[in-house]
């Protein structure tokens, strides 16, 4: 005869029951292999190897003071730099745009945003290889059009200086359309009455209109895009793997990209791994950072 | 008394192994489906009929020879390795280093003989590394000489009497870039394995004999580097990367083009009619030709079950695949060149392939008399620096001075490598 089992005993067993294999699940395939990342990135450990060795810091003291490892970092934060604020302004300029020509063109309005929310869609890799061809040095379109009006052509993916710049402007052509969707969703719960009030208070020209309401009401929205823009940025990889490889001479390595070479490429899984937590602590600080700056500023509902 | 029954069950495992000789099964990995789909099922489906005792298990293939080496090194941590696996021939070193390969001379036996099979040294160097043989090339290209004839003789250059050596192909070179804005000369990939070949053609080695020192920084490693340098300041090489190369020829507007053999099909199906595609052999520039020799690149066999039974399997499957049928259905499926001299010699195999593809023969004949291994450096950073030496060529050909940056390249490789 088992005892009578308190109230508080049966609720508490109900949840476990209910939460206890989520909570399983997630330390089985988040928790516990981001912990292996953790303890790996103070280790030499390389694929197939049978022990390990604990290096203490090594792995991150290479990453810093090794010329290619700080190359991918600044690399990235020029991507970021570059990529991050032109996607966000542009995309609030082609989503109030065609917001306001969803008033006297509809239809025209609806195409384009299919047109802007095509590159989400589409996969990647075959894109790249358009860009490619397109950007070719000298049989490519854009070059042979600049050729012709007389301007200089570049070698977009083979200059060194000006590779990472190139990734970055696809960077901005990959994300505007998402980025677009996001800030007309935000556009059409801005309630008509505010401006009908603006305009009551003397509110007249299109720029203050947008300065006074438009803008404010976006603060949420603006704040999403951001975040999710800034992950984007620091996580970019396809470009890089589809288009240059990292090269040339290292020119467009990235942190992610540094992070599958070493560890997919050269077996260096401890290095690998301490790439990781630093690629995981910039983009946690980011994302701090841009919540504890903007949450003050944003007017949530 | 514990020991008298474990081996009594070994011997009854062994009873039952042997019964079960009519079905022994081998599992096969290989990388690249796109290249190599078809072929491997043809490869398979041949062997079986001659062997009908074996059954080969063919395992999803991986997208690369990167991947590839992955898959296995996991494998092996996870004990469910296959018995034998296709690596590429610069990567079937990282299997060794690990003691995964299994070496092949027990199973060779009598070196005349098999020599005599089409072996010849220069194939089997492929897959030696300190005198033991871990694998088997079965697949192989070099890096040779693609020209655009047309490009050519509009430079004043003919086909019949093309420059052999490295200081016409420049001055000829120069030539083509004059012919117009949309016209390149020449162009070299700035990689390992195409440094590799500039310096194996001048007699030079990335390594010394027992691997323990850099030697690439010798004066023919300096000569191949110079090249770099020569060809873009005198040759008009463009600033281009490797797939920008592999456009512009095709399209007829790269005149000279030093690329592996194995793009052969795939250029001359996208010249289509532009032009015709031609493949000369990579000049030869040391005095001694036997001194000369160019990396191979593609694929080699290697042995990885520790089963006697299956490891008897598995060496028919590789003699197989590396015999002339096999290399008679690798190269007429794959455009690579042969590893067996017998199809190289013997007509009866290839005869009506080789009359049909005389630039095969071309880039064939040079793997037979000048195939060498893809050196691959040695130590947990050898894949690490190959893309070290590929940013070095890049400053070269980008107009650094090519002594001083081999000379600083050599040292940084040798520290990474543990070698001072």
């Amino acid at each position: 005869m088992m005892a009578p089992i308190s109230r508080a005993w049966r609720e508490g067993l109900t949840d476990l029951y209910l939460v206890g294999p989520t909570v399983l699940v997630l330390a089985a395939l988040v928790f516990v292999p981001v912990l292996i990342v953790f303890v790996l990135s103070f280790t030499d450990y390389q694929l197939g190897d049978r022990s390990v060795t604990f290096v203490g810091f090594d792995q991150y003291v290479a990453l810093f003071t090794d010329p290619i490892g700080r190359r991918a970092i600044t690399n990235t934060l020029i991507y970021v730099a570059v990529m991050v604020p032109s996607s966000i302004l542009l995309a609030l300029l082609v989503a109030t745009r065609l917001h306001g020509m969803a008033q006297w063109s509809p239809g025209l309005s609806r195409f384009l945003r299919a047109a802007y929310f095509l590159p989400v869609a589409a996969t990647l890799v075959a894109m790249a290889l358009a860009w490619q061809m397109m950007l070719h040095p000298s049989i490519g379109i854009v070059n042979m059009t600049l050729v012709r009006l007389g301007l200089p052509a570049p070698a977009w993916f083979s200059d060194r200086g000006l590779v990472i710049y190139t990734l970055a402007l696809i960077g901005i052509w990959q994300t505007i359309g998402y980025n677009m969707v996001l800030f007309l969703a935000g556009l059409a719960v801005i309630p008509r009455h505010l401006y009908d009030a603006a305009e009551v208070d003397g509110v007249s020209s299109a720029w203050s209109r947008f300065w006074t309401v438009t803008w404010p009401m976006l603060g949420p929205t603006t704040l999403f895009v951001a975040v999710i823009t800034a992950t984007a940025g620091f996580r970019v990889f396809e470009t890089v793997a589809a288009l240059t490889g990292g090269g040339p001479a290292f020119a467009s390595d990235t942190l992610v990209y540094a992070l599958y070479r070493e560890g997919f490429v050269y077996f260096k899984v401890g290095y690998a791994s301490a790439i990781t937590v630093v690629f995981f602590v910039f983009v946690a600080l980011l994302t701090f950072i841009q919540y504890g700056l903007l949450q003050k500023r944003v007017h949530y509902r | 008394m514990k020991s008298i029954f474990k081996t009594a069950l070994a011997a009854l495992g062994l009873t039952l192994a042997a019964t079960q000789a009519q079905a022994t099964d081998i599992r096969v990995h290989y990388a690249i489906p796109t290249i190599w789909a078809d072929t491997q099922e043809q490869l398979a489906q041949a062997f079986m009929k001659s062997n009908p005792d074996v059954t080969v298990t063919i395992d999803g293939p991986a997208e690369s020879y990167a991947n590839g080496v992955q898959r296995l090194l996991r494998e092996a941590v996870a004990g469910n390795l296959p018995d034998v696996a296709y690596v590429g021939l610069n990567r079937w070193r990282i299997l060794e280093a690990r003691e995964l390969t299994k070496p092949l001379d027990p199973f060779i036996d009598d070196a005349a003989a098999f020599e005599k099979a089409g072996y010849s040294p220069a194939i089997r160097s492929l897959g030696q590394y300190q005198g033991a043989q871990h694998a088997l090339g079965t697949s192989a290209s070099t890096m040779v000489m693609y020209v655009n004839p047309d490009l050519i003789a509009r430079a004043g250059g003919s086909m019949a009497d093309f420059p052999t050596t490295f200081d016409g192909i420049i001055e000829l070179a120069a030539k083509i870039d004059a012919l117009g804005d949309d016209v390149e000369g020449i162009w070299i990939g700035r990689h390992d394995w195409r440094f590799q070949g500039l310096l194996g053609s001048h007699g030079g080695r990335p390594l010394n004999e027992d691997e323990s020192d850099i030697t690439f920084d010798s004066d023919a490693g300096i000569a191949a580097a110079t090249l770099y340098s020569r060809f873009y300041k005198e040759g008009g090489m463009p600033i281009y990367g490797q797939s920008d190369a592999r456009q512009a020829y095709p399209a007829g507007t790269l005149g000279i083009f030093f690329e592996s053999s194995s793009l052969l099909n795939k250029f001359t199906e996208s010249a289509g009619d532009r032009f015709e595609v031609t493949v000369l052999p990579t000049p030869v520039v040391v005095e001694d030709d036997s001194k000369a020799y160019f990396p191979t690149g593609g694929s080699a066999l290697v042995m990885l079950t520790d089963d006697a039974e299956k490891q008897k399997a598995v060496w028919d499957y590789m003699r197989f695949v590396t015999g002339p049928e096999g290399a008679k259905i690798i190269v007429e499926n794959t455009g690579y060149a042969p590893t067996n001299t017998i199809v190289l010699e013997d007509d009866s195999y290839l005869g009506a392939f080789y009359e049909a593809n005389p630039n095969a023969r071309v880039a064939h004949r040079q793997v037979a008399d000048h195939a060498g291994p893809w050196y691959a450096y040695p130590g947990d950073e050898g894949v690490a620096v190959t893309d070290l030496i590929g940013a070095a060529l890049v400053e070269i050909s980008e107009g650094a001075d090519p002594k001083t940056t081999l000379d600083t390249l050599a040292e940084t490789v040798r520290a990474k490598l543990g070698m001072k």
